[in-house]
C-alpha cells in the first residue's frame, strides 16, 4: 500500500516536470527553426527573386529580424531556466539528490546551458549575413 | 645508438617529405594568385592559432600531471572550465568565423577581362576562350593559359559526372556539375607554369585528370591567343604529311577536330594546336614525339578506361609518322 502511494507521488511529481521538459527543448528548437528559416529564405530569394536579391538588403533585413526574434525568445527561455535552476531563491545551485526540488533545479540548469548554446548558435548562423551581401 | 639514428633519419625524411608540399607547381602554400594569397594567409593564421592552443593545452596537462600533482581548488577548476572551456572558444570561433566570412566576397569577385569556359570530361578538360571583342570561342583542351595581372572569369560545367576545378597556386576550388554552370575567377600575380587537378573523384582515371596552367605577360598572351585562333599548321615534312594521311584514314577525325582539315569531331580534345601544349592526355605525358607515340600505342595502359581506342595494331612506321604529325601541330 505504502509502495503504491509512493509510486503515485512519483508519477505526480514527474508529470509536474512536463513544463520543464518543454523548457529544455525550447532553446534548441528556436535555434533549429531560425536555421531553417535563414537557409530557406536565402535559397528562395536567390533562386526566384533576382531583382530583389541584387543588393541583398531585403534578405539581410529578413535574416536580421528573424535573428532578433530568435535571440529574444532564447533569452527569455534562458531567464526562465535560470530562475528554475535556483527556484527557491536560496542561492543554492546544488542538485545532486533524488528529490523533487533537486530534479526541478537540475532540469532548470540543463535548460539554461542549452539556451546559452542556442544563443551562440543563432549568432553564428546569422553572421554570414553581416559579411556576404549578394547571392553570387 | 643505431635505433636512435634510424629514428632521426625517419623524422628528417618525414619533415623533408612534408616540406616538399610547401612549394612547387601544385601547392596552396606557394601562392601565385590574388585569391591564393588570401587563402594561404588564412592557413597560416589558423595553423599559428592551432600551435598556440596545442602548446597551452599540453602545457596545462604537463603542469597538473608533472609539476603540481595535488588537488586544485574547486573555484579555480570552475574558472578554468568556464573561462578557457566555454567563453574563450566562443569568442575565438566568432573571431575566426568573422575573418573567414570577411574574405569570402572578394573570393567570389567577378572577372574583369577575358572569360574562359572549362568543361570537365572523363578524363580531360575542354577549354574555350571567349574573347572580349566578340567572335567565336577559341577551342583548346587540357591546358589553360592566363594573362598575368588580370582577373579572368572562369565558367565551369561538366559533361557527364561531377568534377572539381582546382589550381592550388592560383585560387580556391569549384565543383563542376553536368547541366549547371558554376563560376570562379583567377587573378595570377606572377608568370610561370602551375598545375591544376580534378579535385572530385570522377571515375577510374580521376587521378590522371590534370592540366598545366601557363601564366603569361599580357602581350605574350594576346599573341598566343591570336595564334591559337588560327587553323592548324600544314605538315612541315614528308613524315608529317604521311602522319596526316594516317590520321584521316584511321578516322581520328570522328572524335578529334583539327581545324583546317576534314577532322571535325568534338567527342575528344581539339587537336588543332596539340603540339604546342606542354602535356598530352590531360597532364599525363609530355607533349613530345615520344609522348605521342606512347599515348597512341598504349592508350588504355596510360589512362585506364579511357574512351579512345588504342592503336598498337598500327604498323610502327605509321605510329611514328602520326606522332610526328601531331607534334608538328603547334
Amino acid at each position: 500500500m505504502a509502495q503504491h502511494r509512493e509510486e503515485k507521488t512519483e508519477l505526480k511529481t514527474f508529470s509536474e516536470e512536463q513544463s520543464s521538459l518543454w523548457l529544455i527543448a525550447l532553446g534548441p528548437t528556436i535555434w533549429a527553426l531560425h536555421f531553417i528559416a535563414c537557409y530557406a529564405a536565402t535559397a528562395v530569394v536567390c533562386a526566384k527573386l533576382d531583382r530583389l536579391a541584387e543588393d541583398g538588403w531585403l534578405l539581410r533585413a529578413m535574416i536580421g529580424t528573424a535573428t532578433a526574434v530568435a535571440l529574444a525568445l532564447i533569452a527569455w527561455t534562458g531567464w526562465r531556466s535560470w530562475r528554475q535552476w535556483d527556484f527557491l531563491d536560496d542561492r543554492d545551485h546544488v542538485h545532486h539528490r533524488p528529490v523533487t526540488e533537486h530534479r526541478h533545479e537540475f532540469l532548470g540548469h540543463a535548460s539554461f546551458l542549452l539556451a546559452c548554446l542556442s544563443f551562440v548558435g543563432v549568432l553564428y548562423v546569422a553572421l554570414p549575413a553581416v559579411f556576404v551581401t549578394g547571392c553570387v | 645508438m643505431r635505433v636512435r639514428l634510424r629514428i632521426r633519419a625517419g623524422v628528417a625524411s618525414a619533415c623533408a617529405l612534408s616540406l616538399g608540399g610547401c612549394t612547387g607547381v601544385q601547392s596552396v602554400l606557394d601562392p601565385a594568385g590574388a585569391d591564393a594569397e588570401v587563402l594561404a594567409t588564412l592557413f597560416w593564421v589558423l595553423l599559428s592559432g592551432a600551435v598556440v592552443l596545442w602548446l597551452l593545452l599540453n602545457g596545462a596537462f604537463f603542469y597538473v600531471t608533472r609539476m603540481r600533482v595535488r588537488p586544485h581548488s574547486r573555484k579555480i577548476g570552475e574558472a578554468v572550465i568556464i573561462g578557457a572551456g566555454i567563453a574563450f572558444p566562443t569568442v575565438l570561433l566568432a573571431i575566426l568565423l568573422s575573418y573567414g566570412l570577411s574574405i569570402m566576397p572578394d573570393q567570389r569577385a567577378p572577372g574583369d577581362g577575358l572569360t574562359v569556359r572549362v568543361t570537365g570530361e572523363q578524363w580531360w578538360w575542354r577549354v574555350e576562350y571567349l574573347p572580349q571583342d566578340g567572335g567565336g570561342p577559341v577551342v583548346s583542351a587540357n591546358e589553360l593559359r592566363l594573362p598575368v595581372g588580370a582577373r579572368t572569369e572562369i565558367k565551369l560545367t561538366a559533361a557527364k559526372v561531377i568534377h572539381s576545378f582546382w589550381v592550388p597556386n592560383l585560387g580556391g576550388k569549384m565543383d563542376m556539375f553536368p547541366g549547371r554552370e558554376t563560376r570562379m575567377a583567377l587573378e595570377p600575380t606572377r608568370t610561370g607554369v602551375f598545375r591544376g587537378q580534378c579535385a572530385e573523384f570522377c571515375g577510374t582515371s580521376h587521378a590522371l585528370m590534370a592540366f598545366p596552367v601557363v601564366v603569361l605577360p599580357p602581350e605574350e598572351f594576346e599573341a598566343w591567343l591570336a595564334k591559337e585562333r588560327e587553323d592548324a599548321a600544314a605538315p612541315a615534312d614528308a613524315a608529317a604529311e604521311r602522319g596526316r594521311e594516317v590520321f584521316l584514314a584511321e578516322g581520328c577525325g570522328a572524335c578529334h577536330a583539327v581545324r583546317g582539315t576534314p577532322a571535325k569531331g568534338a567527342v575528344g580534345p581539339d587537336l588543332t594546336h596539340v603540339g604546342g601544349r606542354r602535356t598530352i592526355g590531360a597532364g599525363t605525358l609530355p607533349a613530345t614525339a615520344e609522348g605521342f607515340g606512347q599515348w597512341l600505342a598504349r592508350t588504355d595502359h596510360i589512362k585506364p578506361d579511357v574512351r579512345m581506342p588504342t592503336y598498337r595494331a598500327l604498323p610502327e612506321q605509321d605510329l611514328i609518322d602520326l606522332a610526328t604529325y601531331l607534334k608538328g601541330l603547334r
